[in-house]
């Protein structure tokens, strides 16, 4: 355990994420969890009975005048997030903000304007970003093991809507779009962490069954002349949890990430990578967890995701999750819809 | 195959990692029907597997059906299927989940179902996590009529859950309800040090906690010498799991790791059950 005294933090919306920070909060042995906040004050014996132990508040304003946390975890519906992150920096607090960040560009640009002006640190919840073997992707990126990048292909599958839906999950005002804004956006901030902002984006999307988009395939060119293909559906048979997968060419070799494991073909030996064929297993990363909240889901993602974050707020240096980042999500977000929706190439 | 107690670990497919999208479907399909189900519980029990660790789902069942008719072996049920019942809360409600599994069951089973309900009405009412968890895997295990359960445990989702809020009464509720239907609790987690400080002396009336052990360390949080000493605390109530490292391992050297440290048995899934099966098979017709 760290010799500093734990970050104090509070949870506003108690929804099925605002329990799972709340729980990590808690075990996390450089974390306090404060407070909770939650419209719905019929949660509170609920969430003690689940072992949330920190009291539950109505509004972040009861929040404040009872206590002082240094950092808050906004997990409240997506429409929300602007509101919610203007109330919470009447005080200079630190801002973890779950995915996606808004529902417009607009609004996620303005959330970004007021962390920074407030001088908070500050993360978005792409939590599969924090995976090990997506990390190590990353680095074999910037290492530039696979030379000049040229092209990928992705996909990004979960088997949930096969009929009508309802709740503000599905509502395009609320959630800000279907399967691309909630699900394939964690393959997107992946894709914008890797290649950085987006050109152009040409995209079709569909609903089968929801008032949202349930799939969509987009063809992206990056500012750096990558190109790649992404398709995504939530209604597809086969998978109970995102099962996603990117595979990225370069000049000097091919790099296939999945969830378990990384293959790298190389034409010539680079920063320690054989030439050929290899692999990296999950087993051979170094997990630096210490609690898994979700063995199916998330994995031990979560618990770093939230050391990633706390260890910004201690270092006062922003992490590469930070809000800016998950503004690039947002636009490619938003140039998907756009693309679609005009039915032509949009720039961004 | 020998490692003690050897189990295989039933749940639906597509709750699983694969290596690809093509795998994955293949996977899928074949495992979608209750007759490739058996097969696999075949293979398992000729390599000396003795129970079925299963989150059980109509395939599943219907399979496990069949193949205790023939042979003696155990299920190791895990309740709630967890993936089923966030994908009803979605879809109908706490409400609408909670009825669906109730006009599952039989007569019978509905009336102590709902007899149960009555009596613990307020703590529903509250939404009491303890509670509304046992009510929910009580249907769920009342709906498992017909097959031999030797052995009742929380799905992982919960347990976690539960563990990290230090809620010692969801497990408690567990083993009282194991021990009024004359079977055995068990725990299966990732977090078997969380385990143990939860439950303190209660982790005793738990026959077997099933948690990673492999020469990796993977997915042994917090760390591979932290859960192996627990391990060797206490070995013959320990199951290991991840034994292959999610394929890093191979199934001979992961099942040798679990026998040096005494453990009481390994769980093993599918596609290891199907890689040993395939291995001892050629290895016989070339002997």
């Amino acid at each position: 355990m760290s010799a500093r005294p734990p970050l104090r933090a509070a949870v506003v919306g108690a929804g099925r994420m605002g329990m799972v920070h709340g729980h990590l909060l808690q075990v996390h042995p450089d974390a306090e969890l404060v407070g909770l906040v939650d419209r719905d004050a019929g949660l509170a014996e609920h969430l003690a009975s689940q072992g949330l132990r920190a009291p539950l508040y109505p509004s972040v304003d009861a929040l404040y005048r009872a206590t002082e946390p240094e950092a808050v975890f906004i997990c409240t519906p997506t429409h929300t997030h602007l509101a919610v992150v203007r109330e919470c920096l009447a005080r200079p607090t630190h801002l973890f903000v779950e995915k996606p960040l808004a529902t417009s560009l607009v609004d996620a640009e303005a959330i970004l304007r007021l962390a920074n002006d407030a001088r908070v640190m500050h993360a978005a919840g792409y939590v599969y970003a924090h995976l090990p073997v997506v990390q190590a992707a990353h680095e074999i990126m910037a290492k530039g093991v696979l030379g000049d990048v040229l092209r990928f292909t992705a996909h990004a599958y979960v088997s949930e809507v096969f009929g009508p839906k309802q709740g503000w999950f599905f509502q395009k005002e609320q959630a800000g779009g279907g399967v691309v804004a909630n699900m394939a956006s964690h393959l997107l901030f992946i894709l914008g962490w890797l290649f950085g902002p987006i050109r152009r984006v040409t995209a079709s999307t569909r609903s089968h069954f929801s008032r949202v988009d349930d799939s969509a395939q987009v063809l992206f060119t990056f500012a750096t002349g990558v190109s790649g293909l992404l398709d995504t559906s939530w209604s597809v048979p086969g998978t109970q949890m995102l099962d996603y997968g990117l595979t990225v060419d370069g000049r000097n070799g091919t790099l296939v990430l999945g969830r378990e494991r990384i293959l790298l073909h190389l034409l010539v030996p680079a920063d320690g990578h054989a030439a050929g064929w290899s692999e990296i297993h999950a087993s051979e990363l170094p997990a630096d967890t210490a609690f898994d909240v979700s063995p199916h889901i998330g994995g031990e993602a979560f618990y770093r995701q939230l050391q990633t974050f706390v260890d910004a707020c201690r270092s006062g240096v922003l992490p590469f999750c930070s809000l800016a980042e998950a503004c690039n999500t947002q636009r490619m977000i938003e140039a998907i819809y756009a693309s679609a929706a005009a039915g032509t190439p949009v720039e961004a | 195959m020998d490692a003690g107690q050897l189990v295989l670990e039933l749940r639906p497919a597509e709750s699983r990692h694969y290596a690809s999208w093509t795998e994955r479907l293949a996977t899928v399909a074949r495992f979608s029907r209750p007759d490739e189900i058996h097969t696999l519980c075949e293979e398992a029990h000729a390599l000396g597997a003795r129970a079925v660790l299963a989150v059980v789902d109509p395939p599943i069942r219907e399979a496990l059906l069949a193949f205790q008719r023939w042979r003696d072996v155990p299920v190791w049920a895990v309740v709630p299927n967890m993936f089923a019942f966030i994908r009803d809360l979605t879809d109908l409600g706490m409400v609408g989940a909670a009825r669906a599994r109730f006009t599952r069951l039989g007569p019978a089973a509905m009336v102590r179902t709902g007899l149960g309900a009555v009596t613990r009405l307020g703590a529903i009412r509250r939404r009491d996590f303890a509670t509304g968890t046992t009510l929910v895997a009580e249907m769920e295990l009342a709906g498992l009529r017909g097959l031999r359960v030797s052995r009742l445990f929380l799905h992982p989702q919960v347990t976690e859950i539960a563990l990290a809020g230090g809620v010692s009464a969801v497990f408690t509720a567990l083993a009282d309800r194991a021990e009024r239907l004359g079977i055995e609790a068990g725990i299966v987690t990732h977090n078997p040090l969380r385990a143990a400080a939860v439950l303190g002396r209660e982790l005793g009336r738990f026959a077997a906690v099933v948690a990673p052990c492999n020469p990796k360390g993977y997915k042994m949080f917090p760390d591979r010498e932290a859960c192996e000493e627990l391990y060797r605390r206490d070995p013959g109530r320990f199951i290991a799991s991840e034994v292959t490292a999610a394929g890093a391992i191979a199934p001979e050297a992961a099942l040798t790791h679990v026998r040096a440290l005494g453990l009481a048995g390994a769980v093993v899934e599918p596609r290891v059950v199907e890689q040993a099966f395939r291995a001892t098979t050629r290895a016989s017709a070339e002997a």
